[in-house]
């Protein structure tokens, strides 16, 4: 098995070359695999916004919301792959939420308005999101042909632009460089005011 | 629950201010300055359900107000977990109405400034929400964009007392708003009381584009009629104003906010009669103001320009016409997670014919030097 093995880097990048951080890779093999065990997955609260902003996570996979802000948040989703409302309450302690519907889920705050995050939950049994250049590597691939997609709520181009299939040989480093032709929607730059309220 | 204390060093020129008996237009003048109380305040909230919190302003101003400690706000906030895109929201008690793009800290405190606006003082003079506010906010994340747009609308009453003290003074520059059971001023106006059987009521949007750029728009009338009074001699004041304003936030360190404030207050029965006596005490209002700020590190600079008018049309004790506009330089330096200095300079400058039958100059400039040492805390209960 681990001899067929291969690696995968893909580099996502903007119009003008810049890497794109924190978009959701994730590849379809040829050939099904059996799913992987559910694993716990965190997103944070701090400075009143999600931490990550962009999760990917598998079917079945939860995500614990640790809320290490100074404040209480009230987690909800209204999306059809997980409605749930979860108060995270200073103090108190927080269950984690399980998401077992493919699909994505738009995460918002009933107290923080302008609070927004993104679980994307892939059948795909290869995911992940790129790192702050836009990288993203996947080792020990088996040998084969891959569907592979790439998603970001900020990414304006068309997905069948954003997938391509990649063909991975056994011992061997492929990559694969996928540039953006229309520029990236706004991302909320959330600045942590002092001492705002807001009436 | 969220706590302030406020001292300050006042150093004033100019006439009495109205808070003393005169028609200055500033909180403090030559006979009251030196160290002063600014404000001291708790505010406490509580959750109630997951979807229902309480919230409530205690205030004490160091001033002749008939209670030493008095609350300012007092309400119910219930936000329902959104299914939709709409988030709903309703606050029931007593509570600011949503006008000021300064005022955007606890307690309705001015996070730009130590003196609000004109506009904004005035609000907080004489106006309260005592009633039920009912929002609507289509957010628009879930589909893709970086903002939200609001309506607002709102029932309420007690709020008929709201123009005399624009009809009496004008508009005045001070960080002193009415608290529920109080008064205000020198002859004592208190504000908040039903006089006829009409609900208020106001209309409103707001409009905020990716956390820089907040509009808001409001249209207030209560509905008073002009001609009913009280047994007890209070008389009921027909307000009606629209406001309008933006604040936009373009970085990490400009702050620039503009706000408009224009209309009319009446009192007395309508008449055709020639004396004044006999008509109806007429008076329109309009005001606006640009403020700039700079924010950086633990440092805060903001500078605005006021701009304001009233003008009597009919009725007696007339021409209650004022015209006036002011400059404000404030310097606000945080000292930790507790303490915050500030300091501002506050020159007004009025035209106003009713300071003549005081004896006082008909034009007049108001100054201020203000130096506010704040301690702040937070308890979790």
């Amino acid at each position: 098995m681990s001899s067929a093995a291969a690696d995968l880097s893909v580099m996502v990048l903007d119009r003008d070359g810049k890497g794109v951080r924190e978009a959701v890779v994730t590849l379809v093999p040829a050939v099904p695999v059996a799913a992987p065990s559910p694993k716990a997955a965190v997103m944070d609260q701090r400075h009143k916004a999600f931490v990550p902003g962009v999760l990917a996570i598998a079917v079945g996979d939860s995500v614990e919301f640790p809320n290490n802000d100074s404040v209480s948040h009230q987690v909800y989703s209204f999306s059809p792959a997980k409605r749930f409302k979860l108060p995270l309450y200073k103090g108190e302690a927080h269950p984690p939420v399980t998401f077992d519907k493919p699909g994505l889920v738009v995460l918002g705050c009933n107290i923080h308005d302008a609070m927004v995050g993104y679980i994307y939950v892939t059948p795909a049994p290869y995911f992940g999101t790129t790192d702050a250049a836009g990288g993203f590597a996947v080792k020990d691939l088996p040998k084969g042909d891959y569907q592979l997609a790439v998603w970001s709520p900020y990414i304006a181009d068309a997905p069948p632009s954003l997938t391509r299939v990649v063909h991975v040989e056994a011992n061997e480093s492929a990559s694969v460089r996928m540039q953006l032709s229309l520029p990236l929607r706004a991302r909320p730059e959330p600045r942590p005011r002092r001492r705002i309220w807001d009436y | 629950m969220d706590g302030d204390l406020d001292v300050r060093w006042v150093h004033a020129s100019g006439e009495p201010s109205f808070m003393n008996g005169g028609l200055g237009l500033t909180r403090w003048d030559p006979e009251h300055e030196g160290i002063e109380v600014g404000r001291a305040f708790l505010a406490p909230n509580w959750r109630v359900t997951d979807i229902v919190s309480a919230h409530a302003v205690i205030d004490a101003y160091g001033d002749h107000d008939r209670n030493p400690v008095d609350l300012s706000e007092l309400y119910v906030d219930i936000r329902p977990f959104p299914t939709n895109s709409i988030r709903w929201r309703a606050r029931i008690g007593a509570f600011y109405m949503p006008v000021s793009l300064e005022n955007r800290a606890v307690g309705w405190t001015d996070v730009y400034s130590i003196t609000p606006s004109a506009i904004n003082t005035w609000i907080g003079e004489e106006f309260r929400t005592i009633g039920t506010e009912l929002e609507a906010r289509w957010l628009g994340a879930p589909s893709g964009y970086l903002g939200d747009f609001a309506l607002v609308g709102a029932a309420y009453g007690w709020n008929e007392p709201a123009g005399q003290l624009i009809a009496e003074r004008g508009f005045a520059l001070t960080d002193r708003p009415s608290t529920l059971f109080g008064d205000l001023g020198s002859p004592p106006m208190d504000f908040y009381h039903q006089i006829d059987h009409n609900p208020g009521y106001y209309g409103g949007f707001s409009w905020r584009h990716h956390d820089r750029l907040e509009v808001r728009a409001l249209r207030y009338d209560n509905r008073a009629d002009p001609a009913a009074s009280t047994q007890s001699g209070f008389y009921a004041w027909r307000t009606r104003f629209s406001s309008a304003g933006a604040r936009f936030e373009p970085g990490e360190h400009w702050t620039f906010i503009a706000q408009y404030l224009d209309g009319d207050t009446a009192i007395g029965a309508a008449s055709d009669s020639m004396n004044p006596f006999e008509q109806q005490f007429y008076l329109t209002f309009h005001a606006a103001f640009a403020l700039l700020s700079f924010e950086w590190a633990q440092d805060r600079l903001t500078a605005r320009y006021d701009d304001f008018h009233t003008h009597q049309l009919s009725g007696p004790f007339g021409p209650r016409d004022q015209d006036g506009h002011a400059f404000t330089l404030d310097w606000t330096r945080e000292l930790g997670a507790h303490w915050e200095f500030a300091t501002e300079w506050l020159r007004v400058r009025s035209r106003f014919p009713p300071r003549a039958l005081l004896g006082d100059p008909i034009l007049d400039t108001d100054s201020q030097v203000q130096l506010a040492l704040r301690y702040r805390f937070t308890l979790a209960w």
